[in-house]
This record gives structure tokens, sequence and C-alpha cells, in this order.
């Protein structure tokens, strides 16, 4: 046995593990695999010093916001005047249009992808509650070209078309949607095509409520491609469509890569106009990662005629990434909707998504609504039959309370003013390269 | 009298393969004399095709019909995949990648080819819509858009004067006027920019986004302005596969056209002058949303060199339909299959 070299303040335990094992370290522990849902953990990794505002690297401006209600209400007495009592919290409109859907709520099911995750049925059963509830659902990247797109009669719900029909058969009239989300790798399969022909689709295209999701990326692991794990067995299939690579010794040690694909603002632009060219039927909405240009990126995206943009903050889960992408790659939240600023368009908002006062401080920040994933995941996990619904109804309550305490009525009215430190959304108007590394979160006391 | 293309109203019950009724509607439809004549106009029109693309030094060919990729460009359409020795080949959308390819042995050809499209459902009932249709393929070394289109005018001007010629007392019986096919075959062809057509649609409230193709219905009422065929030229990327060359003068611009014909007919034919740069290639494949490593055999012989051209593909059951004065695609086919109905 080598001696024990001692080296203060630096992480032993983590070089001796990688010098060890090998590139297995570059990720959580393989058995977490399939049991976990992974995500920036703010209380450990090196990028996690939070400075006095939350500016620092990794930290999260959105937890280091408070949200500040004001003693004078002229909104509450408007609303008073046009109820003729005292409003109540109830008195809140949570309705709202997110990307081209009426949603009951100003939340909606971002993708689960093809992670094991999203298997043994936990993404009919969120499928089926967001159905009941009426939400939107994105149903995500590379579902069809691992679990195919229609599955025989032992189909468990992980296919996409069994997805879309376990959504679809649930859903209430003139309410939700589904968002079928597409990226480098299911190009190759032509999901959006398939789907666009598709009796099974037939009804939500013709009620206007079936969009199509380009994925640029995801807030876990900027700047790469979807990721999962596969078994040796499994490999055979895969190969043709994904890098694969033995990263441990266990049995289910493939490390399954999908192309991030390459973009351009040329070809964002031109890939949102085909799809509008091609699908005049359906909304398109295109997710991006938290990228330093993200604010560019959704410009793009809108003038190019985008109905949604999402972005998905660093802190957002995933089933499977490195863990210095989960650490210190990409933008909080926060800092994303702040460069994002308001009033373009449709803003939606991802990561760490699962109480209130998060989904009501990122309205505040421009968005229109904020995505539940791993929050669906794990009360879905908890009851397949009910358990999201009852997230749902906490998270109503909460943003109804929190934005009536802002003496404001409608989730859309919530802004910048309702934060502490107040914030001034980037001027998106004006907003350009130069100003995309500047903080504009600034205190107006 | 004038005649003006008409949507035609398809039950989805309408020829089940296998039942009893899907076979009678199967004879009615082979033994009618409507049938009889669009498929004599067809026979007459592709004959003076033949004719006058060999006279022009035009070599025939026969087309592919199955490939590890097809024509991605197509409107919303769904491509049929195939298990080809374990491997995902699909049926030809069109040949285009082909034809550019064959250039390799001869600098001018035509193929006439069959083309597989599952279109949306919606198109059912266009009766300009069929998921198996047939497209005069051609294509030319060494040839301008200016050119391309020229060809094409003459070439369509061609089997309409043939088919009068040969066929005009029985489709003038059947209601056809043929005084008016005739004007609609004097060249040159109205000409306008895809950006004044879709002003011309919004000043009379038609709602046309500037970055898509012209819609069905926007289609329908220009080609209903004009007696004769009217080239709509110059579409903005975005609305087009990626082998039509962009503008040097005006990126963002395309250089390729569509024909529509008069009378509410809509797009006969689409063209336009090739992207044949590798890099380009590769990046406008980016653009519409496709990993480059599908189209392999394609960038390959690409990289080595394939040359400039131009070309076009006519649509053969919308040019019979125009000529026999159809209601639908549909009565120009022995077998016409319409989106989601099941017909054999």
């Amino acid at each position: 046995m080598t001696g024990r070299i001692a080296a203060p303040g630096f992480p032993i335990e983590e070089v001796r593990a990688r010098a060890r094992e090998g590139i297995s370290q570059l990720f959580p522990p393989t058995e977490q695999y399939g049991t976990t849902a992974f995500g920036a953990d703010p209380g450990h990794g090196a990028g996690t010093d939070r400075g006095g505002a939350g500016e620092a690297a990794g930290g999260d401006p959105l937890d280091a916001l408070r949200l500040a209600p004001p003693m004078f209400m002229p909104r509450r007495l408007d609303k008073l005047i046009e109820l003729g009592r005292e409003p109540l919290f109830s008195d809140v409109e949570v309705e709202t249009v997110i990307g081209g859907f009426r949603s009951p709520l100003p939340l909606f099911l971002p993708a689960l992808g093809s992670t094991r995750l999203a298997d043994a049925g936990l993404g009919a059963a969120i499928a089926r509650q967001a159905g009941r509830l009426g939400l939107p659902l994105v149903i995500g990247e590379n579902v069809v070209p691992v679990k195919g797109y229609r599955q025989a009669a032992s189909d468990t719900g992980s296919s996409l078309a069994a997805r879309i029909r376990e959504y679809s058969t649930q859903l209430p009239e003139g309410l939700g949607g589904v968002a079928v989300q597409q990226s480098t790798q299911d190009a190759d399969a032509e999901v959006w095509n398939l789907v666009y022909s598709d009796p099974v689709a037939d009804d939500l295209l013709a009620s206007g409520r079936l969009a199509f999701e380009l994925k640029v990326g995801q807030g876990a692991k900027p700047g790469l491609g979807g990721m999962t794990m596969v078994a040796g067995g499994d490999a055979t299939a895969l190969a043709k469509w994904f890098t694969l690579d033995r990263v441990s010794g266990s049995e289910e040690g493939l490390l399954r890569s999908a192309s991030p694909g390459t973009f351009t603002e040329e070809i964002l632009c031109r890939q949102v106009q085909l799809m509008r060219n091609n699908y005049p039927r359906a909304r398109i909405w295109v997710k991006l990662f938290p990228g330093r240009d993200v604010g560019k990126a959704a410009r793009v995206a809108w003038d190019a005629g985008a109905d949604a943009v999402t972005v998905d903050g660093a802190e957002a889960g995933t089933g499977w990434a490195p863990t210095a992408f989960l650490e210190q790659v990409g933008l909080p939240l926060g800092a994303c909707l702040r460069q994002i600023g308001s009033g373009r368009g449709c803003l939606l908002a991802t990561g760490r998504m699962w109480e209130g006062a998060r989904v009501v401080k990122a309205l505040a920040l421009g968005a229109r609504a904020a995505g539940l994933g791993r929050a669906a995941l794990l009360a879905a996990d908890e009851d397949p039959e009910d358990g999201l619904v009852r997230l749902v109804r906490c998270l109503t309550l909460e943003i109804q309370l929190l934005v009536s305490a802002m003496g404001k009525y409608a989730c859309h009215e919530v802004s910048g003013e309702d934060l502490w430190p107040q914030v001034v959304p980037a001027c998106t108007d004006a907003a350009d390269d130069a100003r995309i590394d500047s903080p504009v979160v600034r205190s107006l006391s | 009298m004038t005649v003006q293309a008409q949507p035609v109203s398809v039950s989805a019950e309408a020829g089940i393969s296998g039942t009893a009724s899907a076979s009678a509607d199967t004879r009615a439809h082979l033994t009618s004399a409507t049938t009889a004549l669009a498929l004599s106009v067809q026979d007459r029109m592709l004959r003076a095709a033949r004719s006058h693309l060999t006279g022009l030094g035009f070599t025939e060919l026969l087309p592919p019909i199955l490939g590890p990729v097809t024509d991605p460009g197509v409107r919303g359409a769904k491509q049929v995949d195939i298990d080809y020795y374990g491997h995902r080949y699909k049926l030809m959308t069109s040949a285009i990648l082909y034809k550019q390819a064959s250039l390799l042995t001869f600098e001018r050809i035509f193929y006439v080819a069959p083309n597989i499209r599952l279109e949306p459902l919606e198109t059912a009932n266009t009766g300009r819509h069929l998921t198996e249709f047939h497209q005069l393929d051609v294509e030319a070394a060494g040839t301008s858009r200016a050119e391309a289109m020229e060809l094409a005018e003459k070439l369509v001007a061609h089997m309409i004067t043939a088919v009068c010629a040969n066929l005009g007392d029985r489709i003038a019986a059947a209601g056809r006027d043929t005084a008016e096919l005739l004007r609609s075959a004097t060249t040159p062809f109205d000409r306008t920019s895809h950006a004044e057509a879709c002003a011309r649609l919004r000043a009379i409230g038609h709602s046309q986004s500037p970055d898509a193709e012209l819609d069905w219905a926007g289609e329908a009422i220009l080609s209903r302005q004009h007696d004769r065929p009217l080239f709509i030229t110059d579409y903005p990327k975005g609305s087009r596969g990626f082998y039509d060359r962009e503008r040097e003068d005006r990126p963002g611009i395309l250089e390729n056209f569509d024909l529509l014909l008069p009378g509410g007919f809509g797009e006969l034919i689409s063209g336009s002058r090739r992207e044949n740069r590798y890099r380009e290639i590769v990046t406008r494949i980016r653009e519409t949303g496709e990993n480059p490593a599908k189209y392999a055999w394609y960038l390959g012989v690409l990289r080595d060199g394939l040359p400039a051209s131009s070309g076009f593909g006519i649509g053969v059951e919308r040019l019979t339909r125009f000529l026999a004065g159809l209601d639908s695609v549909a009565q120009a086919t022995s077998f016409p299959k319409r989106a989601g109905v099941l017909a054999p």
C-alpha cells in the first residue's frame, strides 16, 4: 500500500477514488443509476461557495431572493372594488396560456426522457395525472430511439404513443396539450413526422393541443447530449443511435451518450422556421440549456416564431450526468431568467421546482410557468394514482397565498418589484452580447 | 367553361382493403369512364414528355425506390421505414439525392419515379394529395435556375398541347375546355416571387407567414387569379430541403421555384438550382434539424464532387388532374391512396 500523503484542504478521497476506480468516478455511483434523480446539491461541490447575494459561481440567485410583499396594495383595492368584498388568496387567478395551450395553473411537466427513472410505469403515471390536471406535458427526447414509437399490447406505457394515449384520455376539454420533444438522435427517427400523421395524436392536433419541442440542451449537462447507463445486452440495439463507452466494471457499465447537436444562430432560427413550415398545425417549443448566451438564444427562437422557450437551469434534475456538470457547469436558473428578461415571449422555467415560492420567484423574473421534473417523478413514485395531483394541489395553494401576499390577483402580475433585492430584468430589446456577462440585478434600496 | 378545382369529400371508410365494399369500389373505379380518360391522358402526357426530353438529350433512368435515406424536405409527411436485413431503410419520398448523384453518369437525366409520403391526415380531402404518387423528375448538370424554369415551362406546355392534340375531343366531351387548356400552355408562364405572393395574399386578408411555404389555401387563391401557370421563385430558407441552393446575393433566400397551375389546381412543380458544395450541404442539413451522419453515402459522394445542376419534379397525377379537369388526384391513378384511408 502506498503512503498516505497529507494535503490539507485538497479533495484527497475524490482524487484517490479516481486513481483507484478510473472514469466511473466522473459520475455518481453507478448503483444509484435508475433509482436516483440527480441534480446540483447546494451543499456540495466546488461551485457552491455562495456569496452574499448568491452571485458566486454555482449559487442560485433564486434561492438568494426573497419574496417581498408591500404594505400598500393598490391592486388589492382594485380587486376589492371588483369583488365588492375583501379579496382572499383563493381569488388569485392561476389559469394561463403555456406555449399556446390553456393551462389551469402556471405549471407544466417537462420532459423526462428515456432514462430508466421514467420507466416502470412512472412516465405513464405522470402522463395520466398531468392529463387529469389539464397541465401541459412534454414527452422527452430519445424515447422513440430507445423505447420505440408504438409497442405491442404488453406496452407498459413507456413508448411515446402510449404516453400520449395515457395523457389525452384523461384530459379535460380545452385544457393542456402535449409537446413532443426531439433532439438530434430523434431526428434520425423522425419523431415529429411519426406523431404528426398518427391517429393517436389527431384529436390533440385538431384541438390545437399538440406542440413539437426542439431540444437544444438540458440544464444538468449543458453542452452535452442526453446520457444514460445501459446494460451490455442492450448495447447492440442502441449502438446505431448512440455512442457507448464502458465506464465501470459492473454489468450495467455502458454509458450511452447522445449527440448534443450543433447550433449556430442561423441553425436555430432555420430549424424553428422549418418546424413551423412543416407542421403548421402544431405549436413550436424550444428548450434551451443554461448557457452563457441563453438570452440571445431565446430571442432567436422567439424571433423565428417559437410559441414557447423553456430555459432549464443548471440545478435541473437528470437521470444521469457527470458530477462536474452537476456541480460546476451552466448558469443557475435565476441568472438565466435575468438574462432573458421578461416581455418578449412565452418563457418557461425548469430547475429544482417543487414548492410555490421558487415558482413565484421565477414568474416574477418573467417566466410564464414552471416545470415540475424531479418533483413530479417523486410524487408519482410515492403514489402513482394521486401523488402528482396532491403535489399540484399544494403548489396551487402556495402560489395563491404568495401572489395574494404581493397584493396581486393574477399570476402574470408578479414582477421584479416583488423580489428582494428588487430585480430589474434585462432590457431585452437592447440586450446584446456585451451585456450577457454583466449582472443585471441591483438593489434599488 | 372555366374549370375550377374543388376539394372532394371522401369518406374515411371508403375503400377498406379486403371488404366487399372495397372490392366494389375498386371495380367501379377501374371500370369508370373517368378513370379510363384520366389514364389515357396520363399515358399521352408521359409519352409527350419522354419524346420532348429525349429530344433534348436527356436519358431516362429507372429510379431507385428504397435507400438508407430519402428526401427530408417534405412538409409534415411521414417516411416509410422498412427492415432491410436488419437495417432501417426508407421508401423514396423523392429521388432528389439520387438524381444529383446520377449526374455522374449522364449530364441530363429524368425519371418517372414512384414516391411514398404518408401525408398528414388533413390532406385526405384536399384533392391534391396522395400517399403514393409519381413525379416526372428532371435534373440537368451545368444548368441555371432560369434555364431549368424555361425547360419546365416548355415541357409542361408541350404536354398540354400534345394531350389537346390527341385527346382534345374526349376531354372536351367530358367537360374540359380545351381552348382554355391551350391558353394555359402559352409561354412564358407568369412569374412572381414568394415575398410578392405573400404580400398579395396578406393584402386580401389571407394570413400567410413570410417564412413558410404558401399554405394550400393561399396557393389555391393565387392559382385562381391566373389563366396561365404561375412560377413562384425565391422561397425563404427554412421552408425547403437542404438541397435548394441559397442565393449568394440574398442570404436567407433560396434559388428555387414552384409552378402553380391555374384555375385553383395549385402546385405542380418544385425545383431549384441545387446546392452541391459539401460544407454548405452539411450546414444546411443541421439547419433542417437533422444529423448529417444519416446521409453518409450522399455526403461521401458529394465530398468527392458532384456537378452543379438544376432540376425539378412534376406531379404526374396533379398534371393529369388538371388536363382532364378532375376533382381529385385520386381520379388520376388506378389505385388511389389517400392519407389515413386504407385502400388497395
